[in-house]
């Protein structure tokens, strides 16, 4: 059993995921997990596919030749080794929501997430936008992180209200509460 | 008394609708007992219903009093179910929820603020009761498994309401 992750970016338009899972299909792959987004006109997917027997990246990357040609996409094959492919999902730690916005400037990304890596949290989702009339753009950032419970989260708050007035961004850190039914 | 596998989706018994019982006999009190043992072997847990155990029967536990919020909240305890309807109800709210029969997903799914409940309670003696906040959440959860309802079934978006499970607990 081979497993790749497969990643396709190109202008957005009609048709695209038929295509892929076209090829897919036509090679005997099977879809094991799969995400996509459009990010400024730009579609952008990233699939793990399995194949019974297809192990190496030059049996797969040949087919799609065409819609690198003809639909102008990009993709790129990866293989995965064995045991990389990880379905238990073991992150100690409560999740978290951190919205940050406020007007947009460089460096906001980069402030809050280095401390979030200096503190070992590890960020599950992110998701970034400029909103906002033009003339006064705004930026915001959500973003979806396991803090574990090693964190001091009083000290953590500190550190985002030096960020808020340094940059001057609002920043907000709560846990997510989810109801186990 | 046990504590039971849940059943997880695709089993075609998640879909199915329970059937009404005719009263609390002992068959229906072994089977809350079961429910309440199996909710409360499963970490962070506030609710369950009979046919996530495979048991086509209108029955539903609840209990939001140790969780985090819902235990701030106003709330009943335990709460036993048999034969629920939603007499009324009110107001929205939009909770993240998270399934033992759907274990890959949480979505944000609406529900409403308020709800007006009427139900047999363990003794079989007739009850209504308000539930607001989370504990309205949990009961219509609950309630919905009774219908062959999952709470993917009421995901608005995707893009917003929908997230892929990143830990286990």
């Amino acid at each position: 059993m081979g497993h790749f992750t497969i990643g396709v970016v190109g202008k957005d338009r009609p048709g695209i995921v038929a295509e892929v899972s076209r090829i897919l299909f036509e090679l005997g792959c099977n879809i094991e997990d799969s995400t996509c987004t459009i990010l400024s006109g730009q579609f952008a997917m990233i699939l793990v596919i399995g194949h019974p027997k297809l192990q190496a990246v030059t049996e797969v990357d040949p087919a799609f030749d065409d819609v690198r040609s003809h639909m102008g996409l990009m993709v790129t094959v990866h293989a995965l080794k064995e045991g990389e492919v990880v379905r238990e999902k073991t992150f100690s730690g409560h999740p978290h929501i951190i919205s940050v916005y406020g007007a947009d400037r460089p460096g906001i990304v980069y402030n809050v997430t280095r401390e979030l890596a200096m503190r070992k949290v590890n960020i599950t989702d992110l998701n970034t936008q400029v909103v906002g009339a033009k003339d006064r753009p705004v930026y915001v950032m959500v973003l979806e992180a396991d803090i574990p419970e090693s964190v001091d989260m009083k000290e953590l708050e500190k550190v985002f209200d030096r960020i808020k007035k340094d940059l001057g961004v609002s920043i907000s850190l709560r846990p997510i509460e989810t109801l186990e039914l | 008394m046990a504590i039971l596998p849940i059943l997880k989706f695709p089993d075609p018994l998640l879909k199915e609708r329970s059937a009404p019982v005719t009263g609390v006999d002992d068959g229906v009190s072994s089977v809350i007992v079961d429910l309440l043992d199996t909710m409360r072997a499963s970490p962070g847990g506030v609710g369950i219903a009979a046919p996530q155990l495979g048991i086509l029967k209108r029955i539903v536990v609840v209990d939001v009093s140790a969780h985090r919020r819902g235990g701030q909240e106003q709330n009943h305890g335990l709460l036993v179910l048999v034969n629920p309807e939603i007499l009324a109800r009110g107001g929205k709210q939009l909770v993240r929820e998270g399934c033992m029969s759907v274990p890959d997903y949480t979505a944000n799914v609406q529900r409403a603020q308020w709800v007006l409940v009427d139900a047999l309670d363990r003794d079989g003696k007739q009850t209504i009761l308000e539930a607001i906040g989370f504990e309205a959440v949990a009961i219509q959860h609950e309630m919905d498994h009774l219908d062959g309802i999952l709470f993917l079934d009421r995901v608005v978006s995707v893009k917003t309401d929908l997230f892929r499970r990143k830990k286990y607990r």
